[in-house]
């Protein structure tokens, strides 16, 4: 997900635009199915909706929410085994035991995108479920009907998925999703580390000691500022100065 | 289906396009309306101070500072002259501070809650009683900044005259938290150990939290609904806001993640920071708690939790019947929100 206002080339109305065609191709879809029915049989409507929100839930939450937006490499974005396309970069003299360590890193995450996608597939079908059994005998006579049709549909959907979010495996999930792709980005970098030095170019290694360093010389100069203010004022007061009388005070 | 049926939709159609007309008019729009200059900077954090409007006789003697979320810009408190939270205090009279976390980029890789709290809050905090003649000051923390403003005011309570917190989460455990039952398996090390987090996957998780209704629903409600082109730049500035936010420095959210979301630390009273212990009874101050009854991000009970924790002997809430950003820029939050923190200030002057 960019953000469609601060990206370079992005175009804001695109995504007004996608929620646009998402909702007017619904409506469509309910007037070629239902056709001139009254009332209309909204039980056709079932595997085309299922199928709709399945998708829809699998392209915006393919990887979980947590790696969807794009940690650096952007590993397993929006579709379930896209990561396994992105592939293991054997890099570095121990390349060799290094690239099992990353096909076994895909292979996990690959799992548990398959077992998100589960997920998402059952809390298509109980949306579904949910919205023919509250919506039978409603009228779908005007544009207005299909509003409240719509209103009622993104209830239910969003109950759906509430319900499932809230359980302790969905929860689970989430944190191994997150887990699983955190560690095949430390893995890529490790490896790529190795490459680095090779080269003798800096590594993240290096960087984090010297940044560790100039974060101890910093705290250590401002104990040094802090410092002549404290001796002072713990020091014993020294005899004061006899004062000259001011000029404004003469004669009092 | 009948041709008043057909025709029905034709103008719901013509009326989604008339909208998407208007959006694209609206691209352009600002965000941010009233005066302010930066009086502090503190590494790349500054306190910025709001102009006082002319005419307006100014009402108490400590200067209000406001701590804001990392999570998010603070420019949403200030969005516009009919939607600024930060307008409504200064025609109060109040003299407003804020803090600008600035931009967080790789070199704050290893930046701590300690740098936040301690160095950044406390650093404007005592830039402000040394200015106003040592005098402890008001802070106002909003969401996230309600939760550091806590910690400070836990561990410098002389600093803190009066304490207002907005949507502010203190027990990270309450039933309705999603957010904290998803984050509670993540290994923290691991995410400190991936670098800044992007703003891009904080949104993802957000959005994540109400999918249908955050990344469709709302939109579809916009084009079906024919705002005029107003409304519509009302809509694109709060899109902007919530689209920006800025990417979080690894160490420190690690830290958030771990110590508040998976071990709720400040309520059961084990937080330590710096190495020493953070406690919600050390905070004795008068003390208004607002938030949001459907706050699906700091969920009312996380906030409400604040009550009896403290040993403050004047402590009110206050649930404003909206969302997390409706507490910003509904109707309830703009009028009740300011309108509850500056009679409970002037009752206490």
């Amino acid at each position: 997900m960019n953000n469609p206002f601060f990206s370079p080339g992005a175009r804001p109305e695109e995504l007004y635009t996608r929620a646009a065609s998402g909702f007017l191709e619904m409506l469509q879809r309910m007037g070629a199915t239902l056709g001139a029915q009254a009332p209309p049989d909204l039980s056709k409507l079932g595997a085309p909706l299922t199928e709709q929100f399945e998708q829809w839930l699998r392209f915006t939450q393919g990887s979980g929410p947590w790696m969807a937006g794009g940690f650096p490499g952007n590993f397993g974005a929006h579709a379930p085994g896209a990561a396994a396309g992105f592939g293991p970069v054997p890099l570095g003299p121990a390349a060799a035991g290094e690239g099992q360590r990353l096909w076994e890193l895909l292979s996990r995450l690959t799992t548990l995108q398959g077992q998100l996608a589960a997920h998402l597939a059952q809390i298509a079908r109980s949306a579904t479920a949910d919205f023919l059994a509250r919506a039978a005998g409603r009228p779908l006579a005007s544009a207005e009907d299909a509003l409240r049709l719509y209103e009622l549909w993104v209830e239910c959907a969003e109950g759906a998925y509430a319900a499932a979010a809230r359980r302790e495996d969905y929860a689970q999930l989430q944190g191994e999703l997150a887990n699983a792709s955190a560690a095949l980005l430390v893995e890529q970098r490790r490896q790529a580390e190795s490459l680095v030095r090779a080269f003798g170019l800096p590594t993240r290694a290096e960087v984090d000691a010297l940044y560790a360093q100039l974060r101890e010389l910093r705290s250590q100069l401002e104990a040094l500022r802090a410092a002549p203010a404290a001796p002072r004022a713990r020091s014993a007061p020294r005899p004061r100065k006899k004062a000259r009388p001011s000029p404004g005070r003469r004669g009092r | 289906m009948s041709a008043a049926a057909d025709g029905g939709f034709a103008q719901l159609t013509q009326g989604v396009l008339a909208t998407l007309e208007r959006l694209r008019a609206a691209r352009e729009v600002t965000v941010g309306c009233s005066q302010r200059r930066e009086v502090l900077r503190l590494g790349k954090t500054t306190l910025q101070h709001y102009q006082p409007l002319p005419g307006v006789r100014p009402a108490g003697r400590r200067p209000l500072l406001i701590c804001f979320a990392l999570v998010n810009r603070p420019y949403v408190l200030d969005l516009q002259p009919d939607r600024s939270l930060i307008r409504r205090l200064l025609e109060g009279g109040r003299s407003v501070y804020l803090i600008d976390w600035g931009e967080t980029d790789e070199s704050d890789r290893h930046t701590t809650l300690e740098d936040y709290v301690l160095g950044s809050l406390g650093g404007c905090i005592r830039y402000l009683r040394e200015s106003s003649g040592g005098e402890a000051v008001d802070v106002l923390g909003v969401c996230q900044g309600g939760t550091f403003a806590l910690c400070y005011t836990a561990l410098h309570p002389g600093d803190v005259a009066r304490l207002v917190t907005l949507t502010a989460p203190v027990d990270f455990h309450t039933p309705e938290n999603l957010l904290s039952r998803w984050v509670r398996g993540v290994d923290t090390e691991l995410l400190k150990e991936c670098g800044n987090v992007p703003g891009d996957v904080l949104n993802a998780l957000f959005l994540a939290l109400m999918p249908v209704r955050l990344t469709q629903h709302k939109y579809v409600r916009l084009l079906t609904g024919a705002p005029d082109q107003r409304a519509v730049e009302d809509f694109v500035r709060m899109e902007r806001w919530i689209f920006d936010s800025p990417p979080q420095a690894a160490a420190a959210l690690a830290q958030f993640v771990r110590l508040f979301y998976q071990e709720n630390a400040l309520l059961r009273g084990t937080l330590s920071l710096a190495q020493r212990p953070v406690r919600l009874t050390a905070v004795n101050q008068p003390l208004l708690n607002l938030y949001a009854a459907e706050d699906h991000i700091v969920p009312p009970s996380a906030s409400a939790a604040l009550r009896g924790r403290t040993t403050s002997s004047d402590y009110s809430e206050e649930s404003f019947p909206t969302g997390h950003i409706g507490m910003y820029v509904s109707r309830a939050g703009r009028e009740g929100v300011p309108r509850r923190i500056l009679e409970w200030l002037r009752a206490r002057e």
